[in-house]
């Protein structure tokens, strides 16, 4: 599983980080950025995918996709 | 359908519409369904865009869409910033505000916003009884704004009449409620010039000064620019909070199974926050102006057309929340649109949620289960939706 932000609809709601911390946070302005150490290359790791699904699904933007 | 359509027009703040009957005030969201089988839907001079689609396409698309001045005149005689700045200037500013009311920097101010709540609490808690507006509603998003700004607590009455003289001037009709609203404008210009102008003398660590110190591509911003945040800022972040709070905790009145969920487990609170906010709605509708001719939902708008993108019917459409009309503290995806979309979200979102979520956290923590005061209604506001009159009482020990 891959996950793609879309900084165009990103506008710093901030549901994603907060509800999946360890798959997103935040930039200093607020906006969202896929965490590092659950993704490394932009993979997630099996443990977070269910995580990283609820960040997606909570964005009022749509502005987070997820492939496999 | 007249009632609907006088209760809808009382999203512009600043018309001080108050001959809408209670009913209809304490439960607007009886309407919505009906507006979003209509779609887009003519109310006075004005458009509603009623569906999520619909209201998600308008806030996306600003070169269509406008939120300048044109859009809406709430006593201001300069755009107001972020807010009636259309691109490409308004990315300037929101780079600048958006540090400022990160969830990083709002989590600074968690522990001065529960001490806040706690003294509130204790000014009642004993008593069985407190009518929960003028309790908490009120003075807990005024203390914290005026301490972010670095503003005397002594200046929260004149700030309670600065913003109600904006949003709900005592008028008889629109022009009257126009004139009033402008005349209230000069006096908030008046007041921030003169603070401008004394932290420009002696900064202090507040964000007016950061305002003052602060550039934008190498140039300080003018003492014009500082007042078109702070009016906006006076307008946007006292109000508004008082409302979602007032909305919440009237509904957990009212609905002690709800209320017994947030006593029970505390950690149910943030989602609570969000759902109470998606089926409240408190800020009901943000208003855009069409830059040119545009068909949406199937209706043609024309140019210099003004539109309110209905947040609240949005918020509660079938289409996008599944059985929408259940307050589910468990609801999966909660994509509400309280805060808006788009690039005016919401500057002050994650100031407004810590300040909900600590209030509602302390008070089921203090309070035992409390009820609306036997005999008596709470009051619902037209326009920003709050709840202007909230008895609530409780068993004392």
């Amino acid at each position: 599983m891959r996950v793609i932000v879309d900084g165009d609809l990103c506008t710093g709601h901030g549901r994603c980080y907060a509800l999946a911390p360890d798959v997103f946070g935040p930039d200093d302005y607020g906006h969202c950025t896929v965490v590092t150490q659950a993704t490394g290359d932009g993979t997630v790791a099996l443990s977070f995918e269910a995580q990283a699904r609820v960040g997606r699904d909570s964005c009022p933007e749509r502005a987070i996709t997820i492939t496999d | 359908m007249t009632t609907e359509h006088e209760a809808t027009a009382g999203e512009v703040p600043g018309l001080g519409f108050t001959n809408v009957d209670p009913e209809t005030s304490a439960r607007p969201q009886q309407f919505y369904p009906m507006m979003r089988e209509m779609g887009v839907v003519p109310v006075e001079d004005m458009m509603l865009l009623t569906r999520h689609e619909d209201v998600m396409w308008a806030l996306r698309h600003p070169d269509v869409f406008s939120s300048s001045m044109d859009a809406i005149d709430i006593g201001n005689v300069r755009p107001l910033i972020p807010l009636q700045i259309d691109p490409p200037d308004h990315v300037k500013f929101r780079r600048l505000l958006d540090p400022l009311f990160a969830p990083r920097e709002m989590e600074k101010l968690e522990a001065d916003v529960r001490r806040l709540v706690t003294e509130l609490i204790d000014g009642f808690v004993e008593r069985g009884e407190c009518e929960f507006n003028s309790a908490v509603a009120i003075p807990l998003p005024c203390t914290v704004f005026l301490r972010l700004m670095g503003l005397p607590l002594e200046d929260l009455d004149l700030f309670l009449r600065f913003k109600d003289g904006i949003i709900r001037p005592a008028a008889s009709d629109m022009a009257e409620g126009r004139a009033m609203a402008r005349a209230t404008g000069q006096e908030i210009y008046a007041y921030f010039e003169d603070v401008i102008a004394k932290r420009r003398e002696h900064p202090e660590d507040d964000l007016l000064s950061g305002f003052i110190a602060a550039e934008i591509d190498g140039e300080r911003l003018t003492t014009e620019d500082i007042l078109d945040i702070s009016y906006l800022f006076l307008l946007a972040g006292l109000d508004t909070v008082t409302a979602s709070l007032g909305c919440a905790v009237s509904y957990l009145a009212q609905h002690p199974d709800r209320q017994q969920m947030l006593r029970d487990d505390p950690t149910k609170v943030p989602a609570a926050v969000e759902e109470l906010l998606r089926w409240e709605t408190p800020v009901p509708g943000v208003i855009r102006a069409a830059v040119g001719d545009v068909e949406i939902g199937g209706t043609t708008i024309p140019a210099g057309k003004t539109v309110t993108c209905l947040l609240a019917s949005a918020n509660t459409d079938e289409s996008e929340f599944p059985d929408p009309e259940l307050v589910d503290f468990d609801r999966a995806a909660n994509r509400h649109l309280a805060f808006g979309a788009g690039l005016h979200r919401c500057l002050g979102s994650h100031l407004a949620r810590l300040e909900m979520r600590v209030a509602l956290e302390e008070l089921h923590r203090r309070v035992p289960a409390y009820s609306i005061k036997a005999g008596e209604t709470p009051i619902y506001t037209m326009g920003i939706r709050g709840v202007e009159y909230l008895p609530l009482v409780w068993d004392t020990p």
